[in-house]
């Protein structure tokens, strides 16, 4: 049998729970349920979000293409995030100014909620509001949000490498970064 | 004011992708965390008002569910909180507290706490995910979703941090 498994959903249920709990232990014990550290990195005096993230994003993307080549798990069955490239750069763009505002993410709120920030809870319920002001004013832009659809594109798919040589370029890069966010942060 | 404990980044980050891992393995899809809100915020307002909450086409996608809150998020989200108030409980770092910069009013951070949720909410929906879902799960996959939505909130919270710097530093 190969990966991913069908679960039945009570199953899903539980398994969410879990995951989640490590998501969480990992995100607080990363120092990201601090505002003040996750804002760090847009003023340079803390890189906790960039070292976490781009860790966590080399591990598993390595992982996830290494049991796919040994036909571990079945890429095909794995839901990939579509990608809507204009509406995924306006959106990321509002969304860095959101996250240097409240000095969280969505994600991060909850964590920072769960270490007793009660500013955390004002930013969630602030989430919560801006999901519904989407939902008020989508008539109004459905057509920009299904604007230029990539569906599952990749990195690889669309630049015609093997994902070998995506991933060392990703490598490369985050290594590059990491020695001198390094560096910098001795330099203070 | 007391260091807080942390571990270093690149451990918490490498449990963070092996368990990111774990979720591509085991259930098929990647990690999230904005869609509950926005779940929640739906199913809030059929209570409050179902004639107007079935007349917003974009909450329609919860409603019209059976058991709406049986949600893989929400309680991957549910699962989140535990595991963050356990890591700090541990490390000696929960404290209840209104956290904001040291020179930042009350009221300012009340305002930017949650206006900022508000533009994230909002813009969680318009990239379809935040930093988990599209950011994290889609840059692993090396999906193009995430590394435009990653590349412009970088770059924005950079052009932000310059137009806004007594904000937090």
């Amino acid at each position: 049998m190969s990966a991913p498994f069908m679960v039945s959903q009570t199953a899903g249920l539980v398994l969410a729970v879990v995951l989640g709990f490590f998501f969480g232990l990992f995100l607080e014990r990363g120092g990201l349920g601090n505002p003040h550290k996750l804002t760090g990195v847009f003023y340079l005096t803390d890189f906790s979000v960039p070292k976490v993230m781009f860790t966590g994003m080399l591990v598993a993307a390595t992982g996830l293409y290494l049991l796919s080549d040994l036909k571990i798990l079945d890429m095909n069955r794995v839901w990939i995030v579509p990608t809507f490239f204009w509406p995924q750069l306006v959106g990321g763009a509002l969304f860095g100014i959101g996250f240097l505002f409240s000095g969280y993410c969505p994600g991060t709120a909850v964590a920072g909620f769960a270490t007793g920030r009660l500013d955390a809870l004002v930013t969630m319920g602030g989430i919560g509001a801006g999901s519904l002001v989407f939902a008020v004013v989508y008539p109004a832009i459905e057509g920009f949000y299904f604007s230029s659809p990539m569906e599952g594109a990749t990195l690889p798919s669309v630049l015609g490498l093997s994902h070998w040589v995506v991933m060392a370029f990703v490598y490369v890069m985050a290594g590059g970064m990491f020695y001198v966010m390094e560096r910098y942060e001795r330099k203070r | 004011m007391k260091k807080d404990n942390f571990w270093s980044p690149y451990i918490a980050g490498a449990g963070l992708g092996l368990t990111l891992l774990a979720t591509f393995v085991i259930v098929g899809w990647g990690l999230g965390a904005s869609s509950a809100f926005s779940l929640l915020t739906g199913i809030g307002l059929d209570k409050l008002n179902p004639a107007y909450a079935h007349k917003l086409t974009y909450f329609t996608q919860y409603l019209n569910v059976e058991a709406p809150l049986l949600n893989w998020v929400l309680f991957e989200i549910m699962g989140l909180f535990v595991g963050a108030l356990v890591g700090s409980v541990a490390g000696g770092n929960f404290r209840v507290r209104f956290d904001k910069a040291e020179h930042m009013s009350t009221g300012t951070r009340l305002v930017s706490a949650f206006g900022g949720g508000i533009l994230i909410g909002f813009a969680s929906r318009l990239a379809r995910g935040c930093t988990s879902g599209v950011a994290l799960s889609g840059g692993a996959q090396l999906a193009i979703a995430g590394w435009v939505f990653v590349i412009a909130m970088f770059v924005s919270g950079f052009v932000g941090a310059a137009l806004f710097r007594r904000l937090w530093s």
